[in-house]
Parts: C-alpha cells; sequence; structure tokens
C-alpha cells in the first residue's frame, strides 16, 4: 500500500510546487546578486530548506555578516518550526527516529500546511507525507540553482532589483500584524534596531531587538491581554 | 566553496534541523508550555521589523540616513501589501517605485 500512498503525496505537493519553483528562482537570483555562487545557493536549499530565514542570510551576508549572527538569527526565525513538529508528532507516533529526522528535516509552513489539510492520510503511514516533502524540496532546489544560474545573467543593479528583498520583508512583515500588539511589536523591534546597529558593530542589532520585543511581547500578556485581540482586515 | 559560506550553511542547516527534529524526537511526551508559545507568536514580527527598519534608514556604508528613495518605495509596499496582501504584487511594487524614483530623485 505504500506505493500509491506516495504518489497520493506527489500529488498533493503540486500547489507547492507551483510556489516554490517562483519563489525559488528568486532566492537563486537574490543569493547569487549577495555574492553566493551557483553551488552554495543550491547547498543552501538542500540542507537548510527554511524559505524566509535564506532570503535573510542572503541579505545578512550581502551587508558582510559573519557566520554566528547569521546563524542565530536563523535559529530564532525557525523556532516556529517547533509547533509545527510537536503537531505533526501526534500523527507520528512509534516511527523509528531515523524516519522521524527524515520527515522533520523536510517540514515546511507549506507542506505542513497541506498535510494538515488532509489529515486522514498521515493516519495510514509515513509515504504520504515523505511523498509531499521531497517533491517540494526537489521544487525548491530546482528553482533555487536556476535563479542562480540565471541570475548571473541579468544586471543587479537595474530594474529595482536592489529593493526586491526589502520589498519582500515589507510583505511578510505586513502578513504578520494580526493584532494592535504586533503593530507595537513592529514598532518596538524596529525603533530598538535601530538603536542597536547605531551602537553596536557587527550584524547582532536583528538578535537583541527581536529579544528584546520578545520579552516585552510575553510581559504584556502577563499584564493583560488588552489589544491582543486580533484584528479583521 | 569557500569555507565562511560553508559554515553558514552547515550551522543555518543545524540549528533549524533542531527546530524541526526536537519536538518530533520527544513524540509528544513534552507539550510547548503557554509562556513559550506565545512568544513564539511575535517572533516573525520582531524579526522581520529588526531587518527592514535598518535597511530604510541606514545608507550601504552603515550611516544613519535618511533616504527619501528607499522610505517612499517602502511605504508603497507596505500599503500594498495591506490592502492587498499579495507578497508577488508587493514586491514588484517596491521594486517599480524604487526604480522610478531613481530616474526623479
Amino acid at each position: 500500500m505504500d506505493e500509491p500512498a506516495w504518489r497520493e503525496g506527489v500529488k498533493a505537493a503540486t500547489p507547492i510546487v507551483l510556489g516554490y519553483l517562483p519563489v525559488g528562482l528568486a532566492f537563486g537570483v537574490l543569493a547569487r546578486r549577495a555574492g553566493l555562487t551557483t553551488p552554495e545557493a543550491g547547498l543552501m536549499s538542500l540542507l537548510v530548506y527554511a524559505g524566509s530565514s535564506q532570503f535573510i542570510a542572503v541579505e545578512m551576508i550581502s551587508k558582510g555578516a559573519l557566520w554566528f549572527p547569521i546563524v542565530v538569527t536563523t535559529f530564532l526565525v525557525n523556532l516556529r518550526h517547533l509547533l509545527m513538529s510537536s503537531t505533526l508528532s501526534l500523527y507520528l507516533n512509534k516511527k523509528s527516529l531515523r524516519v522521524l529526522a527524515l520527515l522533520a528535516a523536510q517540514l515546511t509552513d507549506e507542506s505542513f500546511a497541506v498535510a494538515m489539510s488532509n489529515r486522514s492520510k498521515l493516519a495510514h503511514g509515513f509515504a504520504y507525507l515523505f511523498g509531499l516533502q521531497v517533491t517540494s524540496q526537489v521544487a525548491w532546489i530546482t528553482g533555487s540553482v536556476g535563479g542562480a544560474f540565471f541570475g548571473g545573467l541579468i544586471d543587479h543593479e537595474g530594474y529595482g532589483l536592489p529593493f526586491a528583498l526589502p520589498s519582500l520583508f515589507i510583505c511578510l512583515l505586513v502578513l504578520q500584524i494580526r493584532s494592535p500588539v504586533h503593530f507595537w511589536m513592529m514598532i518596538t523591534a524596529g525603533v530598538s534596531s535601530l538603536i542597536f546597529k547605531a551602537t553596536f558593530s557587527g550584524n547582532w542589532y536583528i538578535v537583541l531587538a527581536t529579544l528584546l520585543t520578545l520579552g516585552i511581547g510575553v510581559l504584556i500578556h502577563r499584564t493583560g491581554r488588552k489589544g491582543t485581540e486580533r484584528i479583521e482586515r | 566553496m569557500r569555507l565562511e559560506t560553508f559554515w553558514i550553511i552547515l550551522g543555518m542547516a543545524g540549528v533549524t534541523f533542531v527546530a524541526r527534529f526536537l519536538p518530533m524526537a520527544l513524540l509528544s511526551r513534552w507539550s510547548i508550555p503557554e509562556r513559550i508559545r506565545l512568544g513564539l507568536e511575535y517572533v516573525p514580527v520582531a524579526i522581520l521589523s529588526a531587518i527592514v527598519f535598518p535597511l530604510l534608514f541606514f545608507d550601504q556604508t552603515g550611516n544613519f540616513e535618511i533616504q527619501p528613495r528607499c522610505l517612499l518605495s517602502a511605504l508603497c509596499a507596505f500599503a500594498f501589501a495591506w490592502k492587498v496582501k499579495s507578497v508577488w504584487g508587493s514586491v514588484l511594487v517596491g521594486m517599480l517605485i524604487f526604480w522610478m524614483l531613481g530616474f526623479m530623485l
């Protein structure tokens, strides 16, 4: 029964593939712009495979950041996988650690969302999830390598390309603002990051501003829930 | 492949894998405390703000500077994202405005 389940997973990945190919292409182009080579961009998509953190890393690399601040920032960005992984673990009981490691390595927001939309498939074994995730990652790597390859041929300063990454981050930021508290978190993190950047050398301002904002966020939730209700948009 | 880039990729892969694997490996014997769950809710908005604001207010050499071209493009991308909620649309709007302002400012 494993073969059909695997194929079902591959089919379920179709919308993800359509999303990952163009975003992967964009990543490849921007990675190239930041000075990464095509093999480096491909290796990052193979081993890290986490879109937003890869875009952030590329931005930090282009600003000359060293490995330690980049790795700590990546860790913070990808902490949200804890939630998805703990939800998925409910459906993956009695699997060997090796199988779990394989499934965990390819967990993304998108594959998680598709897997959760059809939970009955998860109950029959891991072949479905495996097919879904492998197909998605193949699309991501293909896009990245293609983008990095063709990115070498594009004029990197033309067509507003220097503002592609800032626009992407701004849009992702807007999509995160779900309550008035989120908005004030943005102001807190934004202003404190400016102060930290002006005060300390290196690229630690992202980590420092994030931790400060998280601390304030947790305190707000302790003192009361006013303003944390979601806004309808 | 440069050694520094290799370490960046390996380190990123390691910490990302830990966040993905740990809850699964513990097999739901450990549920995430409410306090941490609340904190995680604000991680993306905090990190993205801490990246975006300095991009707009510091120039390439790392000096504080009001950059009208960046700020106007950012406001347009922000407004478009708020109204339309389209990632590709916002990126294109941001790039387009930035490109056009390059001729005007």
